[in-house]
């Protein structure tokens, strides 16, 4: 057996998205030897599908904008959930942050008189979202790709080395933490290309892995977003928190099937898309709850006005959050008025001029006509909802990101509680920006007090091995293809615990996920370590598997609806559950027939002076009736 | 040698059904692992398909259903991450956004597409390349804003005509493809390539930055733009539409316009 290979860093940061490269950066500049760790090619992370833009209330177009009123948007967005300490650190460092993006470079489009220009976007009161055409994600990625080579070189002009404060370990993959006496120690992986193992020792860990939704069968998200942090934390004993909170994206391609679930930006919308049924009706007015009814126009003519005159009118029902426009589409569906191939219309060709649309949307423009061969300058799309974000993660500390196993931190979607029950469009690359800094901060600020270095023992190493090489060695007599399981868990989420949920069918997801787990842990892959992506798989799973297991057991003891979690059989929202977080833990970590346990904590209350950023009337429709009155 | 796996029943398992529409295709895949085989082979894959599936959709139908150590790399799978570029039937292309139906024969002929991987880089397993000397060209060139003096404390001011002047340069996806597609990268290895070219020009003609003389230095190098023949491979291949061989015609002209 090859020696292993070993590093020494003092903060790892695993994922190279938004939120781990902004976290990697703030470790080099506070004077850490950082190391980040990513799955696919430096600067492929799947931020780069992000289209609409950047919330931060700058107040470019519209100067009514304040953070006050992006985190009572926020909350409002999250249905009250939300960590109120989070909400308000993101809406209050948002335009820093974006200034500070600017500073490394990032293009924006701009306002007549040179400012970052910002647009609407479902549930933002004002044109909030700074943004670069619809690829802002792109480009927040490749200025955050760029600011790390410039630091690279700085690094070199000093030491001799571009590596000395900050290297990029890509396509590497972690499959557990290292921990001594409970805290954190090092994380071990293997590179995807050769199926060398790599021991990383390191006091602090910053998880940036993104998302869930490979767990789903329609989703826009990319492969790599197999819940790998969510995963990782739950084994070192972190806890998990608002799990059962999956949002599906109200607009996703429905045709053909080689595409179904990319994203459909809801730029569209923002721009002057509307939904319509196969009736050719414009549905949305029929589907504004009532807590939104003072901020949603109910007829068209006003609606219309709105993109000229938002001051004067309401907005148009197709901007509501994105679980309500979700949850419309599939009743629309479910009620036969869907379109032949099961989603609705998404028309932005009779709102627009057709060289309008090109020059606001092209890259829509461009994955309509080449992906499906539709023109959206003539004809509508059609959409429907598609598994797009987690907002359950690890539950964190919101000023500094830690966890609660001491050195381990998680930053953006990975980590919960800062978007409540639902996240709002372009809250995501702004939370990255935030918390990536701020865990990077933190990371920092523990390392730099530790007294002594944690310490890899070779055990723990040994075991981390046993694990990732048990695949080749299960007992599997039926030679199952790890592929069919992954399709068996994607169909099971989807079908079980989607958009629309109810208690039988979510036993049954847990069965269900029982029987994959016992199938996927005595499961054999062939070949050897290099280059086995069936390997991969096998790895993969058992971290979907756990965090699947999660979602199922959080959604099923909410008894209650709430942003992203829709129960058909306690359709009411309760603002005695808005009071309730469900935190899932992993006791026995690893150990076979290791299972989840959701327990129901009580919320943190909202600070005074941020209720009184409210009406009292809005704060009726979400609190208790002794909590009004403390 | 010329491994063909039949359709009906895969080394891995139990496939799909085939849907209504569908067409069988003939994949060629070159295959090469550099730790164990002297020489590429190439493999051959029946594979049904719908006109509207993407490469992408057949190499994973290959992966999941006939050769699980099939390895490519792929990410978002709608053309923004830059991760599966290759050589589709001799031209480098996304594979997740070439679609079947461009491709097949015409007059209801049988249909075969050969996949490689792109060229000029080493490969290290099948359609897999080492990225490295790609990235290290782009790093060369110092692909970050470049400003001196104090930093504002809210944005710089950008007029909308001054921001268009550079839009083209800035949608690049470093996928590769115009690099790779380069006859002069092909045999010059030290050539920073169009790619490069192209994100050094993002900058030089970005009104906020103040370095592009120092890029300009470093590609008038002999590695530099004046290695670049006008074959306009690059502008063909981008998946973006971005228009490359301008994007190095105009740093061309910067050189020696605005410095001499």
């Amino acid at each position: 057996m090859p020696e292993l290979e070993r590093h020494s860093f003092d903060v790892l940061v695993i994922g190279a998205g938004g939120a781990g490269l902004r976290a990697a950066i703030e470790a080099r500049e506070h004077g850490m030897r950082t190391a980040v760790l990513c799955k696919s090619l430096f600067g492929k992370a799947h931020t780069v599908m992000a289209e609409g833009g950047i919330a931060a209330a700058m107040g470019n177009v519209n100067s009514n904008d304040s953070w006050q009123v992006h985190f009572r948007d926020t909350m409002r967005g999250g249905k009250f959930l939300n960590n109120w300490r989070m909400a308000e650190l993101h809406a209050r460092e948002a335009p820093d942050r974006v200034w500070e993006l600017e500073t490394y470079g990032a293009l924006f489009d701009r306002t007549k008189d040179g400012r970052i220009s910002q647009r609407n976007f479902g549930g933002h009161e004002y044109p909030r979202l700074a943004h670069v055409g619809d690829r802002t994600g792109l480009e927040l990625i490749r200025s955050l790709q760029q600011k790390v080579v410039s630091l690279q070189q700085d690094d070199f002009a000093e030491t001799g080395d571009y590596e000395s404060r900050l290297k990029v370990f890509q396509e590497f993959t972690v499959t557990d933490l290292v921990l001594d006496d409970g805290r954190v120690a090092g994380a071990f992986g293997y590179w995807r290309e050769s199926g060398r193992f790599v021991l990383f020792e390191a006091p602090a860990v910053v998880l940036a892995t993104g998302g869930i939704g490979k767990s789903f069968k329609v989703t826009s998200n990319s492969w790599e977003y197999t819940g790998d942090g969510h995963a990782l934390a739950l084994r070192a004993g972190a806890s998990l928190i608002n799990m059962e909170f999956v949002q599906f994206h109200p607009t996703g391609m429905v045709w053909p099937p080689s595409v179904k679930g990319i994203l459909v930006t809801e730029s569209v919308r923002g721009d002057g898309g509307v939904l319509r049924n196969s009736d050719g009706k414009r549905f949305m007015f029929d589907y504004i709850p009532e807590v939104f009814k003072d901020k949603y126009a109910d007829n068209e003519a006003e609606a219309d006005r709105w993109y000229a005159d938002p001051e004067h009118n309401r907005r148009p029902p197709e901007l509501l959050p994105r679980d309500e426009v979700a949850r419309a589409i599939n009743s629309e569906v479910k009620a036969g008025r869907g379109s032949e191939h099961g989603g609705v219309f998404l028309d932005v060709s009779t709102r627009l001029p057709a060289e309008e649309i090109t020059r606001r949307l092209p890259s829509m423009h461009h994955q309509f006509k080449e992906l499906a061969d539709v023109d959206i300058t003539a004809q509508p799309m059609e959409v429907g909802p598609t598994c797009h974000y987690v907002m359950g993660g690890v539950q964190v500390d919101p000023d500094t990101g830690a966890s609660s196993v001491p050195g381990l931190f998680a930053a953006g979607e990975v980590s919960g509680g800062m978007h409540g029950s639902n996240r709002l469009g372009g809250n995501s690359l702004s939370d990255l920006l935030v918390f990536g800094r701020r865990a990077g901060a933190g990371a920092s600020g523990y390392v730099s007090e530790l007294s002594a270095r944690p310490v890899c023992s070779s055990e723990a190493v040994a075991e981390a091995e046993r694990v990732a090489v048990a695949p080749f060695s299960g007992s599997d007599e039926g030679g199952e293809n790890p592929y069919t399981l992954h399709m068996e868990l994607q169909q099971a989420m989807n079908d079980l615990v989607g958009i629309i949920r109810k208690a039988e069918e979510m036993d049954q997801a847990i069965k269900r996920l029982d029987e994959l787990k016992r199938r996927a842990a005595t499961l054999v892959v062939e070949g050897h370590r290099q280059f086995n992506p069936g390997w991969h798989l096998a790895l993969d799973l058992r971290n979907m598997l756990v965090v699947s297991e999660c979602v199922a057991k959080a959604a099923l003891m909410r008894t209650e609806s709430r942003g992203g979690h829709t129960r058909d059989d306690y359709p009411q929202m309760e603002a005695d559950w808005r009071r309730k977080l469900l935190v899932c833990r992993l006791p026995g970590a690893d150990g076979p027939g290791a299972s989840v346990e959701v327990v129901e904590e009580p919320q943190i209350p909202i600070r005074s002076d941020l209720l009184e950023l409210f009406e009292h009337a809005e704060l009726q429709k979400y609190l208790t009736a002794d909590e009004l009155e403390g | 040698m010329t491994a063909t796996a039949e359709v009906s029943t895969g080394s891995r398992g139990n496939q799909p059904p085939v849907p209504d529409g569908a067409i069988t295709v003939t994949v060629k895949i070159r295959r090469f692992n550099s730790e164990f085989d002297d020489e590429p082979r190439w493999d051959s894959f029946e594979i049904p398909a719908l006109p509207s599936d993407r490469v992408l959709n057949l190499l994973h139908y290959v992966k999941w259903y006939l050769d699980g150590t099939l390895t490519f790399r792929r990410s978002c799978a709608h053309g923004i991450c830059g991760s599966d570029a290759m050589r589709i039937n001799g031209v480098n292309r996304l594979a997740c956004k070439v679609l079947l139906k461009d491709l097949l024969a015409s007059g209801g002929k049988p249909t075969t597409i050969t996949i490689e991987p792109i060229k000029g880089l080493p490969v290290h397993k099948d359609l897999l390349v080492d990225m490295e000397p790609f990235f290290e060209a782009f790093k060369a060139v110092k692909p970050y804003l470049i400003t001196y003096g104090n930093e504002p404390t809210r944005e710089r001011v950008q007029s909308i005509a001054d921001r268009e002047r550079f839009d083209d340069t800035t949608k690049c996806i470093l996928c590769a493809a115009c690099t790779t597609s380069c006859p002069v990268y092909w045999t010059e290895g030290s050539y920073f390539g169009p790619a490069a070219i192209v994100n050094a020009h993002r900058f030089i003609f970005d009104s906020r930055d103040e370095g592009a003389e120092e890029r300009l230095d470093i590609l008038n190098d002999i590695d530099g733009v004046w290695r670049c023949r006008t074959t306009f491979n690059c502008t063909d291949a981008c998946p973006r539409g971005i228009q490359v061989t301008k994007a190095i015609q105009e740093v061309k002209r910067a050189l020696l316009f605005k410095r001499v």
